[in-house]
């Protein structure tokens, strides 16, 4: 390919492609072949576990062939770019524009051409903000054109698309769609899609490969000429019915009669569970919700649907307003967030929208079952039948190797098998083939018809029109970008290299603490240089740990110390306290980003590993949402003891599936950074410089001032005394 | 039992595929990865069962060292996973960093403790060049890492003025917790997660698949 040629499509030929993942008995892909000339467009569909997404890891060049033996012959004729479902796993920095940059700085490109690359790549999927945009800040829709405009920047001839919008609203997935097609215009990339509906695609596409669960082609054509297969959503077909259930399987153990309010939300407002503060996504809500009756929730991507739902389910109390369940599932009503882990799973069932933060047990059935064996009841037949009705064959799998649509029917019969009376769900048909929407749809209506007070909380058009009420919740305006306010304080202007040697420095002028004179003049000294280099910044719950641990120490050295002595114990206190104190202050000012920057520019450590270490820091804050729906979820399933020793428990078992939602997000987002080129990627440029600046020397030199004020004590005092 | 203790001996040898020194971008996203959610953890513990810890021991300080397996759990845990040279030290100080980022009792020293941490259980690793990854291994993994960590950092720096006995009472405490909490309960981690599955991708994961259990 010369330079001098227009960025253009890739040809594709793959043929008798064969995948056979280790320990697996049947192979994935199974004798694949088909040719894409450069440019061409197709869909590819199959139900889940027909291995489309394994099929465009190979084109990406993405599957680790250590992983099990491949076959067949894979060509494609330029660079491919890969987008995955949830752009959060495509995620590497803290702002829009940096983010975008990562494919560029592994392929090396000059950081001077970076801003007009990005700049375009914005534009080719309409990005509605500038370079600057904080990534936590997107909605799934924005951040999915972000994730996008990252594929797009390097120029790929092959562009592969993973399910796109399946975690998106319905405008959020056109605005995406838009994007997709504007842009392979704009670059005549040959694209493939994997979607279960590729009916809002057609369009776009006309060419539809179809596999089959053996992971064979089972077809390679035109989109109408599709035969009617199953696990697949056909343009053009009508909705499926949804299956028939005798409401007896789904019986609640308190019943109240239908139509009586059984949940009552007065004048609610609610902030994001998650993060626990920030703007109200609710506001000012009244909400009914009534024995044998479905209530959907819907509105727009970031409305709130979820806040709500989970506010309902008592997983957290609101932010104002009340929230009470009624008689007579309650004498007399009581808030569903204060009840006992216990008393709640008695009474609500609660499907997350994140299925696997869901799994709580080790095998399928095991997981239908804690629930009831939590509250003391036996209610195998029910389970096994519940798991019958939603496809759930496999009783003794683990429920962690279940694809997501799987599990999230698995989470739907772990809610309902002890028979609560009030069932909230959230967004609960996501990745679900016509025959499984079905399935949750009739499980749906007939909990409904038991008399099961049932809120759901979905973008999905066809089941929310089967429900008998709805509560559209307004859209908001996205969040104005905060300017950041003019800073003075020394320390927020410096850089991170700056404040951790400025911690190093007091750490060593730490040691001439002897007695307790330098010790408290050297504290005084940081005490008077606080207000200059860290400000009011420092919120004070940050400096009650170091606070802690200098005076721990002290009472610890008053008991074990050579000499038993006040004056001892208060020299150890004041010299922790000199170095802690201002140690965790100075940390509390340094930025991830700007850290791994300096590690990787000024440090001169090994690129990878910083890049990937600060990706992963900037995950602190998901991976704490994920740990507090974890708590939530065992809380609402009546897993949470009281005690000591339960909550030791608990503290096993969260660590357990936080790490296994973790290993399972690294394993997805190293696919995504493998796809931007970061797996060669030894050296690399970097889109933001890292200088060393004024603010910095002079931080130093007054730690370095500050550091000295013990020895310089302990030598006046000496010459003093001399 | 003696079959059994073969079994678990057989499957704790699988060493990573490719070169030691080539890692794949999946070992370095999911060493850091793994050291974040560690400081998930280490935030949650301190929420759920910190506080009892702290009274349980507030009569006998030394013994307050009984609980510094958990802040060397990063190290082990990622080096069991990975088994390339450098898993345990490079998941210790990411794992330091969030520490660092987030808040911890002593500022900016926490690195220091971070890179004695990890080099004592690399040091573990080292002398069995990578290639063993039994609960034994992980048991004098923890335990160097506690080593490392008191001797040459918190006997200076945070409790000089104990007399002999304490400091020795300090390190004992430190030792067992590091090989009991870091290495017995990291390598049951390990292998309790392989079976869900979510090690498919490294040689713990290929382990549990070896003797068919979990996975399909």
């Amino acid at each position: 390919m010369a330079d001098a040629e227009p960025a253009a499509g890739a040809a594709v030929t793959v043929a008798d492609l064969t995948w056979r993942p280790l320990g697996r008995a049947r192979p994935v892909l199974a004798g694949v072949g088909f040719v894409l000339a450069p440019g061409e467009r197709v869909v590819l569909a199959g139900p889940s576990g027909s291995g489309k997404s394994t099929l465009l890891r190979v084109l990406a060049g993405v599957l680790d062939p250590e992983d099990g033996e491949l076959a067949g012959h894979v060509e494609v004729g330029g660079r491919a770019g890969l987008l995955l479902q949830d752009p959060r796993d495509a995620q590497v920095a803290e702002r829009a524009g940096r983010d975008t940059a990562f494919g560029l700085e592994n392929a090396r490109v000059p950081a001077a051409t970076m801003p007009a690359a990005v700049a375009a790549a914005h534009a080719a999927v309409r990005f509605p903000y500038g370079p600057s945009r904080r990534v936590q800040a997107l909605s799934g829709g924005e951040a999915q054109r972000l994730a996008l405009a990252g594929v797009l920047v390097f120029e790929p001839g092959l562009v592969l698309l993973d399910e796109p919008t399946a975690m998106l609203d319905p405008a959020s997935a056109a605005a995406v769609r838009d994007a997709v097609l504007a842009a392979a215009d704009a670059s005549r990339a040959t694209v493939v899609v994997v979607e279960h509906r590729f009916e809002p695609w057609s369009p776009f596409a006309q060419r539809v490969l179809l596999l089959d669960a053996s992971g064979r082609l089972a077809f390679d054509g035109a989109g109408d000429a599709l035969p009617e297969a199953d696990g697949v959503w056909q343009p053009g077909r009508p909705a499926p019915r949804p299956l028939q259930l005798a409401p007896a399987l789904l019986a609640p153990a308190a019943v109240a009669s239908p139509g009586t309010v059984v949940l009552r939300a007065e004048r609610v407002a609610a902030v994001p569970a998650s993060t626990g503060r920030g703007a109200a996504v609710v506001q000012d809500l009244d909400v009914q919700v009534r024995a044998g009756s479905i209530l959907a929730v819907q509105g727009p991507s970031g409305a709130g649907k979820s806040t709500l739902a989970a506010v309902l389910a008592g997983l957290a109390p609101p932010a104002s307003g009340a929230v009470a369940l009624q008689p007579p599932l309650a004498e007399p009503a009581v808030a569903p967030s204060a009840l006992s882990s216990t008393r709640l799973a008695g009474l609500v069932g609660w499907v997350p929208q994140e299925p696997e933060l869901a799994v709580v047990a080790r095998t399928v059935r095991d997981e239908v079952l804690a629930t009831p064996r939590a509250l003391g009841m036996g209610r195998e037949e029910r389970a096994d039948e519940l798991l019958a009705v939603l496809g759930l064959d496999e009783p003794d799998e683990d429920p962690h190797v279940l694809s997501g649509g799987e599990q999230r029917r698995l989470a739907l019969a772990a809610a309902l098998a002890h028979g609560p009376a009030v069932l909230v769900l959230d967004e609960p048909t996501v990745g679900q083939d016509p025959g499984t929407w079905a399935a949750v749809a009739g499980v749906l209506l007939a909990a409904r018809d038991a008399g099961v007070a049932v809120v759901v909380a979905t973008h999905d058009p066809l089941l929310a029109a089967l429900a008998d009420d709805r509560l559209a919740l307004p859209g908001r305006a996205p969040e104005p970008e905060q300017l950041a306010p003019r800073v003075r304080a020394l320390g927020r202007r410096a850089g991170p290299l700056g404040l951790l040697l400025s911690g190093a420095l007091l750490l060593a002028g730490s040691a001439p603490i002897t007695s307790p004179l330098p010790g408290a003049l050297g504290l005084l000294a940081v005490a008077a240089c606080a207000p200059f280099v860290v400000g009011g910044g420092v919120p004070a719950r940050r400096l009650l740990p170091p606070l802690v641990a200098a005076l721990s120490l002290g009472i610890a050295t008053l008991l074990f110390g050579t000499v038993h002595d006040v004056s001892a114990a208060l020299t150890a206190a004041l010299r922790i306290a000199f170095f802690a104190v201002p140690g965790v202050a100075l940390a509390a000012l340094i930025d991830p980003s700007a850290l791994g920057d300096a590690l990787g520019q000024r440090l001169r450590l090994p690129a990878r590993p910083v890049v990937a270490a600060t990706a992963a820091w900037l995950r602190f804050g998901q991976l704490a949402d994920g740990w507090r729906t974890l708590r939530g979820v065992r809380r609402i399933r009546g897993l949470a003891r009281p005690g000591p020793i339960g909550r030791v428990r608990e503290l096993a078992a969260l660590t357990a599936a936080i790490l296994v939602a973790t290993l399972r997000q690294a394993a997805r987002m190293a696919v995504a950074m493998e796809a931007r080129g970061f797996g060669t990627a030894t050296r690399r440029t970097w889109a933001a410089d890292s200088p060393w600046r004024a603010a910095d020397t002079a931080v130093v030199l007054l730690a370095a001032v500050v550091a000295a004020v013990p020895v310089l004590t302990v030598l006046l005092a000496g010459t003093g005394v001399g | 039992m003696t079959d059994r203790a073969a079994v678990l001996d057989r499957r704790t040898d699988v060493p990573a595929a490719g070169r030691p020194g080539s890692w794949r971008v999946v070992d370095l996203v999911t060493a850091a990865m793994v050291a974040v959610a560690f400081g998930v953890v280490f935030w949650g513990y301190d929420t759920l069962v910190y506080p009892a810890i702290g009274l349980a021991t507030a009569a006998v300080p030394p013994l307050a060292e009984l609980s510094l397996g958990v802040w060397l759990l990063p190290g082990v845990v990622g080096g069991l996973i990975v088994r390339r040279p450098g898993a345990a030290l490079f998941t210790e100080l990411v794992a330091a960093n969030v520490e660092l980022l987030l808040g911890n009792q002593w500022g900016v020293t926490v690195l220091a403790s971070g890179l004695l941490q990890g080099v004592g259980v690399e040091l573990v690793f080292l002398l069995t060049r990578w290639r063993r990854f039994g609960v034994g291994v992980a048991m004098a993994g923890g335990a160097l890492s506690a080593v490392a960590e008191i001797v040459a950092y918190e006997w200076w720096s945070y409790v000089p003025s104990f007399s002999w006995p304490a400091k020795l009472l300090y390190l004992a405490a430190g030792v067992v917790s590091g090989a009991v909490i870091a290495g017995l309960l990291g390598w049951l981690l390990v292998r309790g997660l392989a079976r869900t599955g979510a090690l498919a991708a490294f040689p713990a994961g290929r382990e549990v698949r070896a003797t068919g259990r979990g996975g399909r």
